[in-house]
């Protein structure tokens, strides 16, 4: 795919659901024969997909965390470029 | 060692279907009244369960730490408290998925399992057009589906195919991919044929050739590629032909379990028919959380202890878990046996025996047994 931009808006995709798991108090991707464990980051930033753009994203982690905006842009990205590859995350 | 927990539910709420695939995965023996030659206990009889059981073992599922349901079977629609099921299984808190032929689908079941929360919906296909597909069927199914799986779309529901592979369709993988595209699907799932059941039954006349699953995995990896992001292709490796087995159900009582319409509870849905030595927990006697954590047929193979050579001492034994059990039972009559998929296992000629057969014997491997349905049913619920 090509490169997420700034104004990209990343949600959910259709059928798939964060969810909270009591058995581990961890968050959870639930969708169709898959269930995926996110830890702590993507956690994070799977939950910030609400209609933010991928902008709003980076800086509002980065101040959250108090993080260099650059090198958390790259990780934002690597994390929903590789949920978007198994259509988990779908940009609109 | 403490006892894993459970993530999905293999509901198989009845046995009873319109179609007579010959590849079907339930026992072939699945005539409720005949099936279980097993000592039962508890006094439980052999009809489905209840709506009100059903209900039970799911709640029972969710606090065990199920966080996945498929309703499956038999064709689960045959059962008309469906929707209650699937109500009860959201209220858990269940991600819900329904496994279907399709048969049974009208505007009315496809709204009121949208209004109960169904999650996704994961629809077979026998092949990409009507003449071959319903051959396989052995009904007039094709035409149905695709009008239901138009209803599914139209409902919003997400919509997974599922094509089971076999000597009959590889060919025709491409159409069968475009198919796929054409119906908008979200996944779809080219399940090679796994030998259980009426496909153990109909080997012979399944099996593809050495050339046939060459060319299918190069249409399937080119397809993977270019579909990425908009169809999630998961390709189901036809393993006979493979060196390693597969890491079967992730382990033994490791993350799945079955419970069967009769409410038997089973670490995989082949198990029963593939291993008769193995006895089986019911709900009706016992809780869930019991028949997970304490039952012999949950513990037989759990970990690594029961493991024999050449798995004991191999540096992947926790990674393919020795293969299946109902495969090493099936092929070398002792399910403890490493899977004889595996180039280590002294019994892997017994597959190569099989594939010799398919691919160098000019016989003609003759028709295959249509899976017989039940007749005199329990009444619909």
């Amino acid at each position: 795919m090509a490169e997420i931009s700034n104004s990209a808006l990343p949600r959910l995709a259709k059928g798939v659901r964060l969810q909270g798991d009591s058995a581990t108090g961890k968050s959870v991707l639930l969708y169709p024969e898959g269930i995926i464990e996110l830890n702590e980051t993507a956690q994070e930033i799977v939950s910030h997909c609400d209609g933010r753009t991928f902008g709003e994203i980076v800086r509002e982690l980065a101040e959250e965390y108090d993080a260099d905006p650059a090198a958390l842009a790259i990780d934002v990205r690597e994390t929903l470029a590789d949920l978007h590859r198994r259509k988990l995350i779908e940009f609109t | 060692m403490t006892t894993p927990r459970p993530y999905a539910l293999l509901a198989e709420i009845t046995y009873r279907c319109p179609l007579h695939c010959p590849y079907c995965s339930n026992p072939v023996a699945a005539s409720l009244r005949e099936a279980p030659g097993r000592l039962q206990g508890g006094g439980y009889s052999n009809e489905e369960l209840t709506t009100d059981e059903w209900k039970r073992v799911i709640r029972e599922a969710a606090a065990l730490g199920v966080l996945q349901i498929g309703f499956s079977g038999g064709e689960p629609l045959a059962r008309r408290d469906l929707a209650e099921l699937v109500c009860t299984a959201r209220e858990a808190k269940l991600f819900t998925n329904l496994i279907t032929s399709g048969i049974g689908f009208d505007d009315d079941r496809v709204r009121s399992l949208r209004n109960a929360g169904l999650d996704s919906i994961q629809l077979s296909f026998q092949s990409d057009e009507a003449s071959l597909a319903d051959e396989i069927a052995g009904a007039h199914a094709h035409q149905i589906k695709l009008d239901v799986a138009a209803k599914i779309r139209a409902a919003g529901i997400p919509l997974s195919l599922n094509f089971v592979i076999h000597k009959r369709n590889i060919d025709r993988l491409p159409q069968i991919i475009g198919l796929s595209e054409m119906l908008g699907a979200e996944r779809v799932e080219l399940a090679n044929a796994q030998f259980y059941g009426w496909a153990f039954l109909n080997r012979a006349t399944l099996l593809p050739t050495r050339e046939q699953v060459d060319r299918a995995r190069e249409i399937a990896i080119a397809a993977k590629a270019r579909l990425a992001g908009k169809i999630d292709i998961f390709y189901v490796l036809p393993d006979y032909y493979e060196a390693r087995p597969k890491p079967c159900l992730n382990g033994w009582g490791q993350r799945y379990l079955t419970v069967n319409p009769i409410g038997e509870v089973l670490p995989c849905p082949t198990a029963p028919s593939a291993i008769p030595d193995l006895r089986f927990e019911n709900v009706r006697a016992r809780d869930l959380d019991w028949i997970w954590r304490e039952s012999e047929s949950f513990n037989r193979f759990r970990g690594t202890e029961w493991m024999p050579e050449p798995c004991r001492s191999c540096p992947q034994k926790e990674i393919d878990f020795g293969g299946c059990r109902c495969q090493a039972a099936l092929l070398t009559g002792t399910a403890a046996n490493t899977d004889p998929v595996c180039e280590l296992s002294p019994n892997r000629g017994i597959v190569d025996a099989v594939l010799n057969t398919t691919n160098l014997s000019r016989a003609n491997p003759g028709d295959w047994i249509y899976r017989v349905n039940e007749h005199a049913t329990s009444p619909h619920r």
